[in-house]
């Protein structure tokens, strides 16, 4: 009997776990300083000579992190929203209005048994959610947020939201043939045959602004809408506009062309077999889809990041450096802004409530106000000083009123039949479309002096 | 320029919008109690014990409390008798067109007595008037209208409760007390006479032949839809022993030809 071990029979077993904690926690420490003080410089060297692959890797990884509180943002405003149409409340119960609600669904999913039944392709069954998910984030990096804030500006940018577009349906053909049940394969092959339908309208639709914009870039495309809200596309291709908008509708797989999923039915077409984060995966895809088509119609039809009207306050912040005053010089600032603050409001607090709030009532208050008002207050320096601040405000701003749009539609539409589904596409929106180009390309061929390049 | 393509749509998508904006219909229920009656006191509610029998023994005293009225009893229990309901007329099966026809506002027939044959209620009256509506002399009263109809018609007891101001629970507890009062009419009276010349001649040996033939006794309910009774008074000029059959004087009985009777009695209608 050591004394090592007299030692560990006597310790509590939180004490244990501090004893295998602690020597862990130092070793680690000990081995990440030394991994970077030997490997940290050639590692960044090594970075600073691949800028384009590093703004990659950090694009990717920052969207890849955005959508999935996106997808929440989003669930919550369909159920709040749809609920409120319905002249219901909605969730009201986790988180203030109810706004949580969506997180502890993801995390439900997420506690769910991760099943694959029996007689499936299990390889192609787990990949399937997947490529369907990893095809919306990647759609996600071509588009411009703000000036300067994009994953990547390719030159085929349109080119390649559509590619990536089109990978969903592969992860729904993929999702239907793994799952070995025959209503999961019709699923499949009634998504694949609707999205595909549809991408050819939605596709065509867009050439004619490529030509008005000479350039498949997303963020030529929003310079060449640059001004005020009068040069947006929108007013010079209504009608592909319009196409677009029905195409995306029908590409997204929400009301009223929401074959692909339907939830009311029983069989959940491709997704029958699915459950847990497998299925969530389907889910949060179809949200982030929702999010991408509106940010594309907002880039490609309503300016992007512009604003619809020529600011007239384009400040700049330039005279004043933050790393000028010094850490103390901050600590001074913010130590002092939050006490005089919180004093003012609470005793504003006090004066307009009376008796109603007790001191501690009132100083929580105070500082509560004084969050709002000087997050408001950086925010509307942010906006007027850095463009990109006033880019993301404004694209977001026109995104998500698209995406209340399409919430607003499935409120209201009934789903249509298959049938009249692909009639409408290749009927309706394939001519209309094509109508679009040849129109769009004589009129450029006509207005251009010497002819068309 | 009836059809505008989109103009549906709009008109929906223009009414969800609306709505967005309206008074939701919600109720927070724990946050928000419902409107409630000041002497709102829930729902009334017969209960049952775990083998499924009715732990309510009729003793009406629920109702004779109930200060409104509220609580009503009526129809039929599990023995084909008189059951126990009460609670709102919606509830019950018989009860629901009466409830219709109350909103209505049509003339609303009692189902509830209804269904029982309508009587002459004059012989009521004239029982009551002799026992001067006295509530005391109920089991008297009660007595007379089994003499009068030979069993007592629930209307009849509804007629009671009427004139004589006694409440219908009352007169109902007291009359389902004695057992030698019924609320069926019998399918057949069989009356045995007992004055001394009957005696003489064997009524009692005819009786309890007959008795032990239906399975009852005199005094006591019925057996099988038949009634055996003594006969009031002899009719005259009848030969003994005496005994009727729904009134009709039978020719002279023995003790076994009463005990043949009753068994065909018993198993069925008489031929």
């Amino acid at each position: 009997m050591s004394f090592a071990t007299r030692t560990w029979g006597g310790m509590s077993s939180r004490a244990r776990l501090l004893a295998i904690f602690i020597p862990v926690a130092i070793a680690a420490a000990v081995v990440t300083v030394g991994a970077l003080v030997l490997l940290g410089p050639p590692f960044l060297d090594f970075l600073g000579a691949n800028m384009p692959l590093v703004r990659f890797v950090v694009a990717a990884v920052a969207i890849l992190l955005l959508t999935v509180p996106t997808a929440f943002v989003l669930i919550y405003l369909e159920l709040k929203v749809i609920a409120r149409m319905n002249l219901r409340v909605g969730p009201n119960r986790i988180g203030p209005w109810g706004a949580a609600m969506s997180v502890i669904h993801g995390l439900k999913v997420l506690s769910k048994e991760d099943f694959a039944p029996t007689g499936t392709d299990v390889t192609v069954f787990t990949l399937a959610p997947v490529v369907t998910y990893m095809a919306s984030v990647m759609s996600l990096l071509v588009i411009p947020f703000a000036p300067g804030l994009f994953g990547q500006d390719f030159n085929i940018g349109l080119l390649f939201f559509f590619s990536m577009g089109g990978l969903t349906v592969v992860g729904l053909l993929m999702a239907g043939w793994s799952s070995f049940n025959k209503y999961s394969l019709l699923g499949g092959l009634r998504s694949a045959a609707q999205i595909i339908s549809y991408e050819i309208p939605l596709t065509l639709s867009v050439v004619g602004v490529i030509i008005l914009a000479g350039s498949m870039s997303m963020n030529r495309i929003v310079l060449a809408q640059s001004g005020s809200a009068l040069d947006w596309f929108v007013f010079k291709q209504p009608l592909a506009a319009l196409i677009f908008f029905i195409a995306a509708t029908a590409e997204a797989n929400r009301t009223p062309f929401d074959m692909t999923e339907a939830d009311s039915e029983i069989v959940a077409g491709f997704a029958t077999e699915y459950s847990g984060m497998r299925f969530g995966f389907f889910f949060f895809a179809e949200y982030v889809n929702v999010f991408i088509v509106s940010a594309l119609i907002a880039t490609i039809f309503f300016g992007g990041w512009t604003a619809p009207f020529n600011w007239p306050w384009a400040y700049n912040l330039n005279w004043f450096h933050p790393l000028s005053i010094g850490i103390l010089g901050w600590v001074l600032i913010v130590a002092n802004v939050v006490l005089i603050g919180t004093v003012l409001f609470a005793i504003a607090a006090r004066l307009l409530g009376g008796r109603e709030w007790g001191l501690w009532d009132a100083i929580g208050l105070g500082f509560l106000f004084l969050l709002v008002v000087v997050a408001g207050l950086v925010g509307t320096a942010g906006f007027i000083a850095f463009d990109w601040v006033a880019g993301l405000v404004w694209f977001m701003a026109k995104t998500y009123f698209f995406v209340i749009t399409f919430v607003w539609m499935r409120a209201t539409l009934p789903r249509v039949r298959v049938d009249q589904l692909m009639g409408f596409a290749w009927k309706w929106l394939l001519p209309a479309s094509l109508l679009n180009l040849f129109v769009t390309a004589a009129a450029v061929i006509v207005t251009t002096p010497g002819g068309a390049r | 320029m009836s059809f505008v393509p989109g103009l549906g749509i709009a008109k929906g998508m223009a009414l969800t919008m609306r709505r967005f904006f309206e008074p939701k219909a919600t109720i927070q229920y724990p946050e928000t109690a419902p409107d409630i009656a000041v002497r709102f006191r829930g729902r009334l509610q017969l209960l049952y014990d775990e083998l499924g029998n009715l732990k309510c023994e009729t003793c009406f005293q629920c109702a004779a409390a109930c200060p409104v009225e509220c609580i009503d009893m009526g129809g039929f229990d599990t023995k084909g008798r008189f059951h126990v309901h009460w609670g709102a007329a919606e509830q019950y099966a018989e009860r629901r067109e009466e409830s219709a026809l109350r909103r209505a506002g049509r003339p609303v027939p009692d189902p509830a007595y209804s269904r029982f044959d309508p009587i002459d209620t004059s012989a009521v009256d004239g029982i009551l008037e002799r026992y001067d509506f006295d509530q005391k002399e109920m089991l008297a009263i009660l007595e007379s209208i089994q003499r009068t109809y030979g069993y007592i018609p629930v209307a009849a007891v509804k007629r009671v409760s009427q004139v004589s101001g006694a409440p219908y629970a009352l007169i109902y507890g007291r009359a389902t007390y004695y057992s030698h009062l019924r609320f069926e009419k019998p399918r057949h009276t069989v009356a045995v006479c007992r004055c001394t010349a009957c005696l003489m001649a064997g009524a009692s040996r005819i009786a309890r032949s007959m008795g032990g033939a239906l399975g009852t006794e005199i005094g006591r309910p019925p057996a099988g839809g038949v009634a055996l009774e003594q006969l009031p008074a002899h009719i005259p000029g009848a030969a003994s022993p005496l005994v009727t059959l729904d009134g009709t004087p039978q020719p002279r009985l023995t003790a076994a030809a009463a005990a043949a009777l009753g068994r065909t009695l018993a198993g069925g209608p008489v031929a």
